[in-house]
């Protein structure tokens, strides 16, 4: 009966030669506030990148300095490597660790499933600021490991260097972005039909064999769209350099915060989170993802 | 996945092995948890080790700032008008992404862009929208404006596959009858709808809750929670900061544990 109707609704629906149905108007809202806070202040940015700053503010003139500055300063070509170096060392990193507590996730049971599941998430809901901030009590001077590291006699005097490099950025993103590697290699092992499993084992084939013939290839569509959230959410990243990367470990984010909030360069952080976006969306594409990223994301989000 | 019951002794070491492993993860992302949860109980004046004494002396100092309790009024507010926004917003697009129209695959990457632009981009444009509409950064347009920003995208996705699957043939069905469409919207739609937006309404709230960095561009002089730890961070003299770290985990988990709780519900229900 059901059936049947669907049936007629999508019938009538076919047949209906009309571009616009007026039950769309119902989006008109959203859309307006879209193009207002969205594309609007976008395309602002991106004339702003072109304009040139003054001690006396912004001038409309348009020339492609701020760009020529930037692609012409080692400064910021460094910084550029580095943020890419330390994305791709996060992402590599989060692979690690993600894929076989993925594994484990996948291969648990029942409520100790769900259990399991729902501990992965936990820490993920709390503030991101305190979760990369727990970082400096941890490996400060009187932060928990020196202390533990001199109770024992390991060392005579706190170390100092666990703080403020690129290796405590890698820490810190890691922490922060791991659930975004761990849930897509979950959802595609989780999918996976056991059978597979079963008759490649039926088949004479030994367990890594078994693992590295079906399961794997079977899991790469999660291993590459973990691999590009993270990569594309380090790239973008602000708290977790300026809190745990010191004066040595500055990333893009970075840069372009400081153009705003202290050398009141606005024109030329333009341009930087030009050359960013573009970054992050050329990513985006290369990986072939698009939209893809709707269901992962509706995974994050319950 | 189901792993066939035979060669047990064969998969007994690989499978210890990534249980130790697993079980090191757990630790990895528990460990500093338990050490913020452990640091907020000591009495010393300083944040660190070794723990000179245990109590609540830090609870009771984060309970009676003022400060703390400004900023905390400042987002549990912000993020209800947030969240408002947001899930009336998403509803008219879950709803209207039923129908055709033209161009909706643009209206689809509108949508959804926010949420892979760099959280710092997301911020200055607004910074320099608002600085060239003279509007001065507050709480209630700069960052409200962020923060829906931020959450529509989200609320979208997480209403529309319940919107997407139930029957458009009541609804219609309700029309034949002769009930207008605000009718229809007022006692067939919204209310088979309501467990998924109450999930989208406490997903968005958490989302305006944390957020941080977009908000840093356009606050100006006020503060919400977030703002409020990193200039506590910033600062360094705040023994109290791991208390109130604490207390605003608890409580994020708390309505994350709700809206996941509901959301599931919403989801077997439809």
């Amino acid at each position: 009966m059901t059936a049947i109707t669907a049936a007629n609704i999508n019938a009538s629906r076919e047949a209906r030669p009309r571009r616009l149905e007026p039950g769309a108007l119902m989006i008109v809202p959203a859309l307006l506030w879209l193009v207002l806070f969205g594309v609007v202040p976008m395309i602002l940015l991106g004339c702003m990148s072109l304009w040139r700053s003054t001690i006396f503010g912004i001038e409309m003139e348009w020339n492609l300095d701020n760009y020529r500055t930037i692609f012409s300063d080692d400064v910021y070509m460094r910084v550029l490597a580095q943020t890419l170096r330390i994305a791709l060392a996060s992402t590599v990193l989060s692979l690690i660790l993600s894929y076989p507590l993925a594994y484990f996730l996948a291969s648990a049971k029942g409520r100790k499933k769900t259990a399991l599941v729902l501990l992965v998430f936990l820490p993920f809901w709390t503030s991101y600021v305190i979760r990369s901030y727990v970082w400096l009590p941890m490996l400060g001077r009187q932060g928990l490991v020196n202390q533990v590291l001199l109770w024992l006699g390991v060392v005579d005097a706190p170390i100092d260097w666990f703080l403020f490099n690129e290796g405590t950025v890698y820490l810190g993103l890691v922490y922060v972005y791991m659930l975004f590697m761990t849930l897509p290699i979950y959802l595609s092992l989780d999918r996976l039909d056991p059978k597979l499993v079963e008759a490649a084992n039926d088949l004479g084939a030994r367990p890594a064999q078994t693992f590295v013939r079906v399961v794997l290839p079977l899991s790469m569509p999660g291993v590459l769209s973990g691999c590009t959230m993270v990569f594309l959410l380090a790239c973008g990243v602000y708290v977790t350099p300026q809190l745990l990367g010191g004066p040595s470990a500055v990333m893009f984010g970075n840069i372009i915060a400081s153009q705003f909030l202290t050398s009141n360069n606005w024109a030329l952080g333009a341009a930087l989170s030009v050359i960013l976006v573009v970054l992050v969306l050329g990513c985006l594409y290369l990986a072939g993802l698009r939209w893809g990223l709707q269901r992962l994301f509706m995974g994050a989000g319950h | 996945m189901a792993k066939s019951a035979q060669a047990p002794r064969r998969r007994a070491i690989p499978r210890l092995l990534l249980t130790g492993y697993a079980g090191l993860v757990y630790v990895f992302l528990y460990a500093p948890i338990a050490m913020i949860v452990l640091l907020s109980f000591n009495t010393a004046d300083f944040i660190g080790f070794p723990i000179e004494g245990l109590g609540l002396v830090r609870y009771r100092e984060a309970v009676a700032s003022s400060e703390v309790l400004h900023a905390a009024i400042n987002s549990v507010l912000l993020g209800m008008a947030a969240a408002s926004i947001a899930t009336v917003l998403a509803l008219g697009l879950a709803l209207g992404f039923r129908y055709r129209f033209p161009l909706k695959g643009v209206v689809l990457q509108m949508i959804l862009v926010p949420i892979v632009i760099p959280a710092v981009v997301g911020g200055v444009v607004l910074m320099v929208l608002f600085g060239y509409a003279e509007v001065s950064p507050g709480l209630w347009t700069t960052v409200l404006v962020a923060h829906v920003n931020w959450a529509l995208p989200f609320a979208f996705l997480t209403l529309y596959p319940r919107v997407h699957r139930f029957d458009r043939s009541l609804e219609e069905a309700a029309m034949d009858l002769g009930a207008r469409p605000a009718l229809v919207l007022r006692r067939v739609v919204l209310p088979m709808m309501r467990p998924g937006i109450v999930a989208t309404f406490l997903f968005s709230f958490t989302l305006s809750f944390d957020e941080f960095v977009r908000t840093l561009f356009v606050i100006g002089s006020d503060r919400t929670i977030p703002v409020l730890i990193w200039t506590l961070v910033i600062e360094r003299n705040s023994p109290h900061l791991p208390a109130v770290g604490v207390l605003i985990m608890a409580a994020t988990i708390v309505i994350a544990l709700i809206a996941f709780v509901t959301g599931e519900r919403s989801r077997s229900a439809s």
